[in-house]
This record gives C-alpha cells, structure tokens and sequence, in this order.
C-alpha cells in the first residue's frame, strides 16, 4: 500500500470547500496500523454526515478489537472528487490516506435509498469496477454493505459481493476472519460465510422471473439477520473521533435501546430492529462519561427509537446529571408525545420542540398504529409552551393508505387547537407553528410493505389543499414528489433495478439526497433508456405475490405483517408489545415476550 | 486568565477559524481545564482568539487567551488532549485579557515557490493595487511592513487589524507578477505589546 501524498493535492486542498474533509487527523480517531486485513468503513454522504454515524464507528471497532486495521471514507463533494480525478489521485482512506483499491474489504452504509449512486460514485473514484461481473477473478477489495437498507439489498446485488443483514457487531468480522483463514475470496470462502446468520452472497442468489413477475429464488435462498442479543454487553466505542469541521450531530451519543415497542405501521426500523434490547443505566453512563472524557464534547445525546419508552430514563437521566461535568446537556430525540415531561426539557435555549403526530386524525392515527391521542399532543404542547418553548415543529405524512381530505382538515384543526392553547396564557413570544408534510413512501417489512405510493398528482393535490387551509401563521413545509417516488422504487425494488442505478449514476446522478444536487431528468432518462417502469415498483402488490425481499428473514412472520395490514384497514390500534406481546413472530428471542420489560 | 501560544500546522491549517474555537473548548473540556462562562442569556465559554488565519496557512505563532483558574501545567495538559498540528509553544497567567485580535499590529511570514525578485522594487511603490477576494479595488502598499529574503525563502512582514492583509492574497499578487506559486505559507512570528 502506498499512502497517497497530501502534499501533491495541496493546491485542491487550498480551493475546495471544506478541505479538513479531506485531511484526517480528528483527535481521538483510531490510529490504524496497514496490516494483514485491511477494511475500510464507507459512508456513502459527506463527511459531515457519515462522521455522525454510529453505526460505521461500531462496526470499525468490531474490527480493531480483532487486531486488524479499519479505517473509513466519506463521499466527497463535486468539487474535491473533480480535483482528484483531474490529479490522477484515487479516493483515499481518511486516517492512513490509502487508496480504497488496497484495501481488502470496503464496507459500505446503506442508511437511505438516495445514497445508492454515492456509493457507485465512491468505488469509481477510487477505480475500482462498478459491478461484480466486472471484477469477478480480478483482485479488488470485497465490496460489502450493511445498514438498514440492506433487508432489501436487490436494487445492488449487481454492485456488492457480500451483503450483512441485521446487527453489525461481529458478522462482518467474523467473515473477515474466514476471508484470511482462506486466503481471499474462494469457492469455499464463499460457501462458508453463506451459512452464516446476517450474511447474504447475491452471487449465491438468483430470483427468477416470469412474464415480468418473480416466481422463485433459486441458490442459497435463506438469509436470517444477524442479531446481537446482548447489547449491555455488545461492543461500543469509548472515544469517538471528534469531526474537524462541524457535522451534522456534532455531539456524544449513547444507544440507550435498539428497537422498538410501538410497532406504528408504517415505520421500517420499528420492525427491523426488533426485539427491543436495552443498556443498564449502569453501563449508559459509564460510556457517556468516557465519551464525554475523550471528546470534551459539550453534549451527550440519548438515542434509541422511541427513548421514552426506556423503563428507566428518570434513574438514567439522574445518573447522568450526577455523573457528568454539569456544563454538559442532554439531547434527547425521539420522544414520544405521551412521554414528553416538562421537565425533562432542557433549560438551555428553549425554543423550538418537534412531534410526529404523522396523521391529521384519530382514525388515520389508529389506521397507522401511531396509539397517541390528541390530548396527549396538545398536553406534550401545554406543558412544553409553560417551560418556556414558543414554537412547534409537526412532522405529518401525505398519502397515507386510507387517507381523506378529513384527516388534513385535521392537521389544520391541530394547529388552531395549538394557537387556541398558546394564546389562551398571555405570554412573552409570538407562536411559531411549522408544519412538515412528507410524502409516505412504503417499506419492506412493514404492514404496508404492499401498499401503493400515492401518485403526484394526489400528492400535490393534498399539499395544494393544506396550503389553502392551514390556519394563518402556521408555515408548510413539503418534500418535493420524484425523489420519495425514487425512495418507494429503490426501497422495494429488485435485481432489475440494478442498471438502473447504474445508468442514473452515469448520467451524474449523485448526492440523490440532496435537494441541491437532485437530478430527477438523470434519473427519468436511466428508467427510459433501461427500458424500466419506475411507476411499476411503486404499485399495491398483491399479497400472494413473492416479493423481492422475501428471502430474507428479518424474523417478522410476514403473516403478522398481513394481519396487521388487516387491522389497519378496520382502524384498530394494536398498541405497543408494553402492554404484552403482539405475536409479531420473534417471541423466542425477544425479551418483552417472556415479560422482561425492565429487565436492565 | 491563561495566554497561550499555540501551533496551526500538520492538516490543522485546513481547519477554519470558528471550528478551531470549537476544537479549543473541546481541548480544554478533555484536559479538565474549567474555563469560566459568560452571564449572557447565552451563556459561552470564555476563549478569547486572536485574528482568523487564513485556510490553508500554517502557523507557529498563533494566540488566544482563556478565563480560567487551572493553575497546573496548561502547555502539557493541553498538549495532552490537543487535536493534531493544535500544539501550545507557550503560555503565561495574566490578570487582563491581553485582546490579542486588537493588540498584535503586524505578522511575519515566510513562503517558498515565488520566483526571484528585486524586493526593493516592491517597496519602492508607491501604491499596489489589487482586487480582494470580495472584488474590491484595495491599495496594499500601505498593509506592507517589509520583505525581504533569507536563506533562499521570501520573508514578509503585513499589517493586521484595520490595514490587514491576507498573506495569500500577498503571495497570489507577487505570483501574478513574478511567477511561481507559494506552496507552503507559514506565519512566524507575531509583533505587538502582548505577544510573548
């Protein structure tokens, strides 16, 4: 491996936009030593972004625990990526400057479909062959990836040699092992890490088609996730490295839980992350205080799906205000309305307080399983607005299955119950209301994994609607149409699918999740030219079609997915697994099924 | 109040002026150096800088000053939990803030890469006038303290505050004029009452 030499792009450095992307250093960022397996963690986004992500930092450290070298890579912006390729230098690794085609495994994060053209954008520039056919018998790095994308990998299984479904703790590790013990990418390597739970070798694979329709997988067709039981006891980074210039979560965080009880029926990570798994308070504060120690970071942010939910959050809150220095504050996102205390508030700069009520109505509520009241929301907003918060941000979802004009006639009727509230106590600040109204786009593994995505014309309908009947004061955000339509395609898309993406990426679609860099005209042309109904891939499919996903087991019982599909249309709530178990199919290893809620 | 000297070479030169001030709190946070806070409505950490350096120029002569009480060994505790090419040369406990961004006058650097030239035909100008990055006609003569050459590398001396000049603006204009390019631009020494 030859580092590639900062100096000789000193004068890029000194042009492009935030060069200290580029340059490493961070202080406490692992110091990885080139040795006999070599990986490095790929986040397909800017390095602000993937310098936020947990999830490359966990599986970074199941590789250095093991003795081997891991490093990581961001994409980086036009500017600097056009310098390099014009310098002739190849994509490099952030802390020993190797170029990616050294080392012997990439590994990529797939955290949202809009980075899949990021990922091909990355292996381009550091001239590895973009497809697996291209680089087959050649000697190139494993391309593998993981993430919450990963329980549908077919829209890339052209692109990656091994994907790891489910907890990434130990898997990826584990098949570096195996990679070593065989001297690099053998039959037998191949046969070997097949077995394995969590991984998935698309070459093993192939779904076969008729008359346009899947009828079979045919090879090694079973995949289950891998699944880390123990998450007390589950590795986690003791220093994290602190970004050189401001990213997005700029801040320390702990995973208070994975998983989640709620099971709201549109919400992919609610079902894929199950069973619900917790830290003790004990072992929370010790890695916030270590984190805290080895960042000087002035933050720690308690992150889980829904940390409300945390049996224990007021002896881990307590604990943590005891434990750590006492200019340090605690974020907590995602809690939920009903959890929403005054006083576990922060005192620091009260403003402005976000909820995801997600439906306008009751009904539309209960249809999505989302089992909060109004009350609940409008008790959350009461008690925030007499801590001091004078503005309120409301996340909904146009397009809802079973959705009205009644249920947005109740997103308008929320925010007048809102201002009615707010002005009812005379008060310091004017009342900030912004309301944003995302697009639905349906999952694989969830209740809604066969529903149709609203088309655009309904979609701009309903915003066209809100606009007009929002109270006055109240602010609408949208997302834009293509790139959820995009998002719904690539989510439940298929191996046919694969060209797609590439053809998108050659025609400069990169950064898809960026409203700025957007290239919906790149994207038509690559669905037209492939010959590929993108409209197709977001239609209602019918429940005894096979779908793409369908091998993989992510130990949801797809027919408690239909079931639950079933009680949506009757609008009946199924509650959280709190109130005892649901049967989703994971009873034997889920703890919340033996009763153990608060067994930590 | 602790005045310290510190380093901004080694990548650290890439990084900017207010993520530097973050990278300083988080330094001192690490070292368990307690700085003290304003009694603003928003309250920050007391950390005074001196003036912004440009991107991408390295320096050995960088100041900035903290409320603080620690009375240990700052220069090694900060060392100790410094991100790279952030090293403290020196340090001294004053009583008064020291205002570095106000009291130093005038920066020395050295560049290489400029092609040969007669320093003294510089100096002899009356007026230098050049078009600033925000495409501003500026006269920079009177921001020139001196220039000059040694051991083979260009030695100049610019005026901060008010009559500041980026020394990369400087190089870019000589460059302009006499070809070459300044690779490397590092700021040696600082001039003004405070400076230590």
């Amino acid at each position: 491996m030859k580092p590639v030499n900062l100096g000789s792009i000193r004068k890029l450095l000194l042009k492009c936009e935030k060069p200290s992307r580029y340059t490493g250093g961070e202080f406490g960022a692992p110091a990885p030593v080139w040795g006999d397996f070599n990986f490095c963690a790929c986040f397909p986004d800017l390095y602000e972004v993937g310098m936020s992500n947990l999830g490359i930092k966990i599986v970074a450290k199941s590789f250095a625990d093991r003795g081997m070298c891991a490093d990581f890579c961001f994409a980086p912006a036009k500017d600097f990526a056009d310098g390099i390729k014009e310098a002739g230098v190849p994509l490099y690794s952030l802390a020993l400057k190797a170029p990616l085609a050294d080392f012997d495994m990439l590994g990529f994060s797939l955290q949202y479909e809009l980075c899949y053209t990021n990922m091909l954008y990355m292996l381009d520039l550091a001239g590895i062959p973009l497809t697996r056919e291209e680089r087959r018998g050649k000697k190139y790095p494993l391309i593998v990836a993981g993430g919450p994308c990963a329980v549908n990998p077919e829209p890339l299984a052209d692109f990656v040699d091994i994907f790891f479904i489910g907890d990434g703790e130990s898997v990826d590790a584990d098949v570096a092992g195996i990679y070593t013990k065989h001297g690099g990418a053998t039959r037998e390597f191949y046969k070997e890490i097949s077995a394995l739970d969590g991984v998935y070798v698309p070459a093993l694979m192939t779904p076969v088609h008729e008359d346009g329709k899947l009828v079979r997988f045919d090879g090694e067709n079973k995949v289950k996730k891998a699944l880390v039981s123990d998450l007390d006891g589950a590795i986690y980074p003791d220093k994290f490295a602190v970004p050189n210039c401001e990213s997005v979560h700029d801040r320390a965080v702990i995973e208070v839980m994975r998983g989640c009880y709620r099971g709201c029926r549109f919400c992919q990570a609610g079902f894929i992350y199950r069973p619900v798994r917790k830290r003790s308070v004990n072992t929370l504060a010790k890695q916030a205080c270590a984190l805290i120690k080895n960042t000087g970071y002035g933050e720690v942010s308690l992150n889980s799906l829904s940390t409300g939910d945390y049996g224990r959050l007021p002896e881990l809150i307590s604990a943590l205000k005891k434990q750590l220095p006492p200019e340090v504050t605690l974020a907590l996102p995602s809690l939920r309305v009903d959890s929403f205390e005054g006083d576990f508030a922060q005192d620091a700069r009260k403003t402005s307080l976000t909820f995801a009520p997600e439906a306008g109505t009751q009904r539309l509520r209960d249809v999505i399983n989302k089992d909060i009241t109004e009350d609940e929301i409008l008790n959350a907003a009461k008690s925030a607005f007499n801590a001091g918060y004078s503005a309120v941000k409301l996340y909904f979802m146009i397009g809802l299955p079973t959705e009205t004009y009644a249920d947005l006639d109740g997103i308008c009727e929320i925010c007048r119950k809102i201002q009615v509230l707010y002005s009812s106590e005379k008060r310091k600040k004017a009342l900030r209301i912004s309301v944003s109204s995302a697009t639905f786009v349906p999952k694989p593994f969830t209740p809604f994994q066969w529903e149709k995505q609203a088309t655009e014309e309904e979609v701009k309908e309903k915003q066209d609607y809100l606009l007009k009947h929002l109270p006055r004061g109240v602010k609408l955000s949208w997302s834009a149409y293509y790139p959820s339509f995009l998002e719904a395609a690539l989510a439940r898309g298929d191996r046919r699918l694969g060209k797609v993406i590439l053809s998108a990426y050659k025609n400069g679609c990169i950064f898809d999740g960026w409203d700025n860099f957007f290239n919906a005209d790149g994207w038509k042309k690559a669905f037209d030219d492939c010959g590929i109904c993108g409209v197709e891939y977001v239609r209602e499919r019918s429940t005894d079609e096979l779908l793409p996903w369908d091998f993989i087991d992510v130990f949801v019982d797809k027919k408690f997915l239909a079931a639950e599909r079933g009680r949506a249309y009757e609008a009946k709530v199924t509650g959280s697994c709190l109130d005892g178990c649901k049967g989703c199919g994971m009873q034997k290893v889920c703890p919340a099924a033996r009763g153990e809620y608060d067994s930590l | 109040m602790i005045a310290f000297k510190y380093t901004k070479t080694d990548g650290a030169e890439f990084i900017s002026h207010l993520d530097l001030l973050r990278h300083i709190d988080r330094t001192l946070r690490r070292a368990g150096i307690e700085v003290e806070y304003s009694q603003g409505f928003h309250k920050h950490p007391r950390i005074f800088m001196g003036n912004p350096l440009a991107l991408g120029v390295r320096s050995v002569s960088e100041y900035c000053t903290v409320d603080t009480r620690f009375d240990g060994n700052f220069k090694e505790a900060f060392n100790a939990c410094a991100p790279g090419g952030v090293r403290c040369l020196d340090f001294k406990v004053t009583a008064d803030n020291p205002n570095f961004a106000e009291s130093i006058k005038a920066c020395r650097y050295e560049a290489e890469g400029i092609k040969d030239f007669d320093v003294d035909e510089i100096l002899s100008k009356e007026s230098i006038i050049i078009t600033d990055m925000r495409g501003r006609t500026v006269d920079i003569r009177p921001r020139i303290c001196s220039v000059e050459r040694r051991d083979g590398k260009l030695v100049f001396t610019l005026y901060c505050g008010e009559k500041n000049l980026r020394p990369d603006l400087f190089c870019e204009y000589l460059s302009s004029l006499y070809g070459g390019e300044a690779a490397y631009i590092l700021k040696t020494d600082s001039f003004g009452g405070t400076v230590f």
